[in-house]
């Protein structure tokens, strides 16, 4: 797997959202780190969506519905 | 095609690679999609979050200590695994070398500590 970061459209990313708000030196990594855990946990939650399916493929529906549980446990 | 000014978003393929690392299973192509959609929102969400932990502090500037306590909140830093951990888990060692402070020679600290 290709280990490098997208420092800029992270940082471009942010900036889209909030035009306003600084980032300290590095903090990009950081937001790049929380986003590679939340893919992550819904890697996990989806396979075993579609485990408990018995589908040898996942399919966008077990994405979706795991996504609703991923993102409320990801709140701030 | 034109190809203008784009939305910035996360490359697709970055997207793609890292999840079907984690799943481990083969993925349809519509998923895929379904993903980074979720990438999107997750994006939009975490932007919020930290806009309210600086605003709250009286900042302007997020600061690496609103994500430790963003990602406390969430449950990925916990009593047994510290951020460093996490950090030392899952970035390179380039971008590790930038993330945690570490003692060089004369006893100077790299990268200064806040």
């Amino acid at each position: 797997m290709k280990n490098t970061v997208p420092r800029s459209t992270v940082k471009k990313l942010l900036s889209k959202h909030k035009p306003h708000l600084r980032m300290r030196a590095n903090t990009d990594l950081l937001v790049h780190l929380n986003v590679l855990l939340f893919l992550h946990r819904l890697a996990i939650e989806t396979r075993t969506n579609a485990i408990a399916e018995k589908s040898k493929t996942i399919k966008s529906r077990h994405v979706r519905s795991s996504a609703k549980v991923v993102l409320k446990k990801s709140r701030g | 095609a034109c190809r203008g000014k784009r939305e910035p978003a996360l490359p697709s393929k970055f997207v793609k690679n890292v999840f079907a690392h984690c799943v481990k299973m083969p993925v349809a192509k519509d998923a895929f999609k379904a993903v980074e959609n979720c990438v999107n929102l997750y994006f939009k969400q975490l932007s919020d979050d930290l806009e309210a932990y600086a605003n709250h502090a009286r900042r302007k500037t997020v600061e690496p200590a609103d994500l430790e306590l963003l990602m406390m909140r969430q449950g990925l830093i916990t009593d047994k695994i510290p951020l460093n951990v996490l950090i030392e888990r899952h970035m390179p060692l380039e971008y590790r070398q930038l993330l945690i402070p570490v003692a060089t020679s004369g006893n100077k600290v790299f990268p200064p500590m806040l």
